[in-house]
């Protein structure tokens, strides 16, 4: 626990400058941003991830899911975020955002935090109130540190393929506005960066950055679809078909190796998760 | 950069640890705490004596404070370790096993043996014992390798911080075979 918040503290300083764009790209009109980001004062940059309003969240389904079939589990918001939170780190693509369940999770956070400041205040406060004071301070972190580290998987992933995320139609039905618009942004200045240091020396025929060249991998980098997963299946799954000869039904408890795009279906419905 | 290097490919120990002690645990507590809303739900009252469930983070840290005593769940004891052991070296499948056994015995065996050896009984033959139940089981995995094929593999049993030992090379592995794969047919088919 202890290297735990050691790094959420590392974390949150490099964090800041990660997400300054992000911070004003989510202020821009959006009263419920103003309304969170004026009471907090050190978790305003999680809440801008998470603050992109009700009507852009209903969009931001993926289009092949229909958001009735996902199945959800009667779970505490904390282990559906830890649920997430895992499936995103291991996932090699974009998962869809939590939008909903991240803004009430950090409102949540933030009530407790202003209750723990209340009742420090309080100068007699017994020795049973100190250790319950501590012990919801400590959760606070603990929540914290979860959310920090699941905002910036999926930082890291949307900087990595922000060039493909601004040509691809799909992968932008799962990211907030705040995420596409540090996406675009990244994907520009990096541009700007090559052309100017480099690129525009060379001769026409070699200064794109979107060639396809034989023998070489595109220039433009997606997700590995076929990289392997661990799976975990909270419930019965529908078989699975590998090619002709090989189908999986997966019992609930079942765990198994196997490339993402053959379980990607069966993760955006809650039938598994990713461990 | 965003993600540290190290978090990339996979998750880390204490992460694990992270997530397994929000696990609830049954403790005795010495003190008296009042019913607490926290993030994952309401908890206590703790009234000494009576049992209580609380997350096991809770239970540590109450228990560095010598304000609880932490029950040993039912796994936790040296009977369960050693007929599983037993079915382990016997048997060619993984034994069952809680899915988080490995990060939920490290954190109470730490606290037990810094502070007081008095909750979990005798602390040395269990230490023992899971040791041995994680080199049977490494053993297996170890096997398992060359059934790796482009498909699937079914790891039925297997316990969280074992997969998360075996997962950089298993992942490496069958990515390697996957891409074999489409290459060829890919020729196959110009």
């Amino acid at each position: 626990m202890s290297r735990s918040s050691v790094s959420a503290m590392n974390w949150e300083a490099q964090f800041k400058s990660d997400t300054s764009t992000l911070i004003q790209s989510g202020k821009n009109g959006k009263s419920r941003t103003g309304a969170l980001a004026l009471d907090s004062d050190n978790e305003d940059q999680d809440i801008t991830m998470a603050s992109a309003s009700e009507s852009d969240s209903a969009r931001a389904r993926p289009v092949s899911v229909a958001p009735e079939l996902y199945i959800q589990d009667d779970e505490s918001p904390l282990s559906q975020l830890t649920k997430h939170w895992m499936n995103e780190r291991h996932a090699p693509d974009i998962l869809p955002a939590q939008e909903e369940l991240l803004a009430s999770l950090l409102d949540h956070i933030r009530r407790q935090s202003e209750a723990v400041q209340l009742l420090r205040g309080e100068p007699s406060a017994s020795e049973e109130e100190h250790i319950r004071i501590m012990l919801v301070q400590m959760e606070v972190e603990r929540v914290k540190f979860i959310v920090r580290s699941y905002v910036r998987t999926r930082l890291f992933k949307i900087e990595k393929f922000a060039r493909f995320i601004m040509t691809d139609a799909t992968i932008q039905t799962r990211i907030t506005t705040a995420e596409r618009a540090h996406a675009s942004r990244h994907a520009h200045l990096t541009d700007r960066h090559f052309h100017n240091s480099v690129l525009q020396s060379l001769p026409e025929t070699q200064s794109h950055l979107d060639d396809t060249p034989i023998f070489m991998p595109p220039m433009i980098t997606k997700p590995d679809e076929s990289r392997p997963v661990f799976v975990h299946a909270l419930r019965d799954c529908p078989p699975i078909r590998f090619h002709e000869d090989l189908t999986l039904e997966m019992k609930r408890g079942h765990i198994s190796l196997m490339p993402f795009s053959f379980i990607e279906q069966l993760l955006l419905r809650g039938y598994v998760e990713l461990i | 950069m965003s993600l540290p290097q190290s978090l990339r490919t996979s998750v880390t120990p204490p992460e694990l640890e992270l997530i397994a002690s929000q696990q609830l645990i049954e403790i005795i507590p010495l003190i008296a705490i009042e019913k607490t809303a926290f993030i994952s739900g309401a908890f206590g009252p703790l009234q000494p004596p009576r049992k209580a469930q609380i997350p096991l983070w809770m239970a540590i840290n109450l228990k560095l404070k010598k304000k609880c005593h932490i029950v040993a769940p039912e796994w936790l004891s040296v009977e369960f370790l050693q007929s599983r052991l037993d079915e382990e070296i016997n048997e060619p499948g993984f034994s069952k096993l809680p899915f988080r056994y490995a990060e939920v015995s490290k954190l109470l065996l730490d606290v037990q043996v810094t502070f007081a050896p008095d909750d979990i009984q005798s602390t040395d033959k269990i230490r023992y014992l899971l040791k041995d139940l994680r080199e049977a089981r490494q053993a297996k995995s170890r096997e398992g390798v060359d059934q790796i094929n482009r498909g699937e593999l079914s790891l039925s049993n297997l316990c969280s911080m074992e997969i998360n030992e075996i997962r950089p090379f298993f992942v490496h592995a069958m990515g390697i075979l996957t891409h074999l794969h489409r290459d060829a047919s890919a020729e196959d088919q110009p």
